[in-house]
């Protein structure tokens, strides 16, 4: 169990590298995207390892909520990138 | 280390060595957050920090803080955020609305086609400074200085040779980026008072 | 027996983790990304999850729910991200 944790951080760092060394906008939403699905599945993890049902529900709770909230800030960035589009013509 | 032991309840090794390397990617990833220039970047990024936050406060036990955290933190804060973002980075620009043509061609166009020049020149600066041009139009010209009297815009296009802009940073920089482009730097407070005396 | 399962259940999440994850460091375009990262991430965590139903069956409830709002929440979040990340060039 416990490599299993130590395996999904080295997981978790990825996108976080990925998130710091690239410029486009939307790759950093991927990163962000992976890292959401990433915690929320190690919070999950970690009720498991503690047996405690509490932190499970947080974990479920966060795994739904994180991608609605990721796809609010979508749709937000793309109403502004679009609005940036029409002024250069 | 005493502290986590008495939190997890084991004292193994190996449980000290996750539990201290989840807590790293907190400054981490706080210090890139920090490190960005970008204020889309560092609303991603900020939510980011909020994610692993959360799993933090999961993992010591804290169910309600973390919940808070991916709730608050990150969803309604980081939405919030990018709205304010996105209305305060941004020139407001006030320009004239031009009569139609005799040949008929619609406003729209002619307008277009006359601000060309200027918004090809003014975006790649602005955007340099992650801004953008946000234009509005006047019926005449005591309408448009009006409205920058009275502080609806940041800047005016059309009532002199040049831009006339009330923001002194603007000014500073599109006289250092675009020195062709000529811009006239107008303190609107000063003018108000001057018309009182007068 | 059921912990061979589980420890083998985990294995191959991981594996599916790092597939996922590693072409997104690199110079590819964001659907490529987006691709290996809808497809092998979200496996992997539910094949993480299964593995996690065995070791622990006693919260099966929670960890269905998890894998039932992982399938759909995960699925539409690919087709919003990829419709908001190729929809910049249109003007509607």
């Amino acid at each position: 169990m416990n490599g299993l944790l130590i395996a999904m951080i080295l997981a978790l760092l990825i996108p976080i590298y990925e998130a710091y060394q690239d410029e486009d906008i939307w790759q950093t939403m991927l990163a962000f995207a992976s890292i959401a699905t990433k915690t929320a599945m190690m919070i999950l993890a970690i009720s498991v390892v503690r047996d405690d049902w509490m932190i499970g529900m947080v974990g479920v709770l966060i795994l739904s909520l994180g991608n609605a909230s990721l796809m609010l800030l979508a749709h937000i960035l793309r109403r502004m990138n679009l609005e940036e589009g029409r002024s250069y013509d | 280390m005493c502290w986590p032991i008495v939190l997890v309840g084991k004292d193994s090794m190996t449980e000290d060595f996750y539990l201290i390397a989840m807590t790293a990617l907190l400054p981490l990833t706080a210090g890139l957050l920090v490190s960005q220039i970008n204020p889309y970047h560092a609303l991603v990024i900020r939510g980011i920090l909020g994610a692993i936050s959360a799993l933090i406060y999961a993992l010591f036990g804290a169910a309600d803080v973390a919940l808070t955290e991916a709730l608050v933190g990150t969803m309604l804060s980081i939405t919030l955020y990018a709205v304010a973002v996105r209305s305060s980075m941004s020139m407001r620009l006030g320009v004239l609305e031009e009569t139609p043509d005799a040949d008929g061609s619609s406003i729209g166009i002619k307008k277009r086609r006359e601000l060309a020049p200027l918004l090809a020149n003014l975006n790649p600066v602005l955007t340099k400074y992650h801004m953008r041009v946000e234009l509005l139009t006047y019926p005449d010209q005591a309408a448009l200085t009006n409205a920058l009297m009275e502080k609806e815009i940041h800047g005016t296009h059309g009532l002199s040779e040049s831009l006339q802009i009330r923001i002194q940073r603007l000014h500073d920089i599109i006289q250092a980026e675009l020195p062709t482009l000529g811009s006239t730097y107008i303190d609107v407070d000063r003018v108000k008072q001057q018309d009182k005396t007068v | 027996m059921i912990n061979i399962a589980s420890h083998v259940c985990f294995t191959v999440g991981i594996i599916f983790w790092f597939w996922g994850t590693f072409p997104l460091v690199g110079n590819r375009s964001v659907l490529f990304k987006l691709h290996s990262l809808s497809v092998s991430d979200t496996l992997g965590s539910m094949v993480l999850l299964v593995g996690l139903w065995l070791k622990l069956p006693q919260e099966w409830p929670l960890l269905l729910l998890a894998l039932i709002s992982l399938a759909i929440w995960n699925t539409v979040l690919g087709y919003v991200l990829a419709y908001c990340s190729s929809g910049e060039g249109q003007h509607d």
